[in-house]
């Protein structure tokens, strides 16, 4: 980013007239329409992502990976449509996982530190809808759009679907420790240090699904209560967290190469002034 | 440990700071206390339901190395605040030492810890025996990561302390809030799995 790229003189008024009128404006020429734009293509995604794992296809809380075969093929089975349905918007919704990965690297950008960390996150983030839902919906739709195949085979794609889902976390660890360092570097204050540490908390939680491999029953399984729920109680948190601190950066951002303006600085409240005018 | 008053003059200049080091490090002792009273909280509602295996695998733990382990993390402690202390009075090379005496006791630690480790999965109590040894490889591996870390950390404060160019003393009583937090855990870890039967 460059000074020169900063909101100007130039800017027509906002319009004072209707909410439809505001919105055209604002996708015409607000100067921070794209980082809004991913900002809620990211708070649109994580809210339909709960809906879809949660309610729809009831794949999370995840059932008991100690099932025999005739309790996972009739699991499948009650599940069928919920399965197809929610997987498939999962299939049409990861594409949203480019914007949100571009806002999450664009922070790191702003920052005063090297653009490796940004590189680094981005690549390491494209990876990230593999393990985060993309192999799981695959299997899962494989075997509830299959059910005559041999139940041997419909309770390996139940295993290979929650193991590839919780047990591989590397991607997500290693990412919020690239963010943990750039965070904790960084001159330009886009984020408190302290949401720094929250992501060594967060990446620390990352290791701690890795005994989902070896326990079919306890604390320690996919569905356990370290692994599963105490992981999940932290990343909702977590991404909670982010998704607001990511709201002040773009409702701070100057478009400059400084440190950022605060929340209740001059530059600020100018930038926040904008900010109404898309809502 | 850390002493947390600060000289009448630094607090003129200073009058809302009230933590030693970034309050934000202050924050993570706070998430990570949350985080590790799940852990426990795990560990003492499974006990509940089975504390006759719990007892006898705990008859298998050597209630000495808990022991050394605690005491050695305990002078790594001292030895930080003492640290912190001589860094405030301007005695860098005092702190210098104080810091890799730390290190050096967080060695003893982790030594200790790797051998008992290998003595226990000699006996046959692995990570997957029982559900005892499950917590216990799991609370006793995470504070382990936890300690590596402060490797680093450390390796922050001696390299503030080693050049007159550098020396913040918010960075080091920030790595010395670290430093305690992994201490503090190990003591809470200690009196679960060794003392409480």
């Amino acid at each position: 980013m460059s000074t020169s790229t900063a909101p100007s003189a130039t800017l027509p008024d906002p319009p004072s007239g209707s909410a439809l009128s505001r919105l055209a404006w604002n996708v015409r020429h607000h100067p921070k329409r794209e980082l809004w734009f991913a900002w809620y293509v990211m708070l649109i995604f994580y809210n339909l992502y709960g809906v879809l794992f949660f309610v729809v296809t009831r794949v999370q809380p995840p059932p008991s990976p100690a099932w025999d075969t005739p309790t996972v093929v009739q699991w499948f089975g009650e599940h069928h449509l919920g399965l197809l349905a929610g997987f498939g918007v999962v299939f049409l919704i990861s594409g949203m996982c480019g914007p949100m990965n571009a806002l999450l690297a664009y922070s790191m950008r702003r920052m005063s530190v090297s653009r490796t960390f940004a590189y680094s996150y981005m690549i390491m983030y494209a990876l990230s809808a593999l393990p985060g839902m993309l192999v799981m919906a695959v299997a899962m739709t494989v075997a509830a759009l299959r059910p005559d195949r041999d139940p041997e085979l419909i309770q390996w794609l139940y295993d290979f679907a929650f193991l590839s889902f919780s047990g591989t976390m590397g991607v997500f660890l290693i990412g919020s420790l690239v963010w943990m360092v750039a965070i904790l570097i960084d001159k330009n204050r886009v984020f408190p240090k302290w949401f720094g540490y929250l992501n060594l908390c967060n990446a620390l939680t990352e290791v701690v699904v890795a005994p989902a491999w070896m326990f079919q029953r306890g604390a320690f399984a996919w569905n356990g209560a370290i692994a599963w729920w105490i992981n999940v109680g932290v990343f909702v948190f977590y991404t909670g967290i982010f998704l607001t601190l990511l709201r002040r950066l773009i409702q701070r951002e100057d478009f400059g190469t400084g440190p950022l303006p605060d929340m209740g600085g001059k530059d600020a409240a100018a930038q926040s002034d904008l900010v109404g005018a898309v809502r | 440990m850390t002493n947390l008053a600060d000289s009448g003059h630094q607090l003129e200049e200073r009058p809302t700071k009230f933590v030693p080091g970034q309050p934000d490090m202050w924050m993570f002792v706070l998430f990570e206390s949350l985080l590790f009273t799940g852990y426990f909280s795990v560990y003492l509602i499974s006990r509940t339901q089975n504390e006759q295996l719990y007892l006898q695998a705990q008859g298998d733990l050597d209630l000495r190395f808990g022991v050394f382990n605690t005491i050695a993390l305990l002078l790594s402690s001292w030895a930080i605040a003492r640290c912190v202390q001589s860094a405030r009075a301007g005695a860098y090379r005092s702190a210098l030492v104080n810091a890799y005496m730390t290190v050096s006791f967080g060695l003893v630690f982790l030594g200790s810890k790797i051998t008992e480790w290998v003595m226990e999965i000699r006996m046959g109590n692995t990570f997957t025996s029982n559900e005892f040894f499950q917590h216990y490889y799991f609370l006793t591996s995470i504070h382990c990561i936890h300690l590596l870390i402060g490797f680093v950390v450390l390796g922050v404060v001696i390299y503030q302390l080693r050049s007159p160019a550098r020396r913040s003393q918010e960075l080091i009583e920030t790595g010395a809030t670290y430093w305690h937090t992994v201490d503090f855990l190990w003591v809470l870890i200690f009196a679960l799995l060794y003392v409480v039967r």
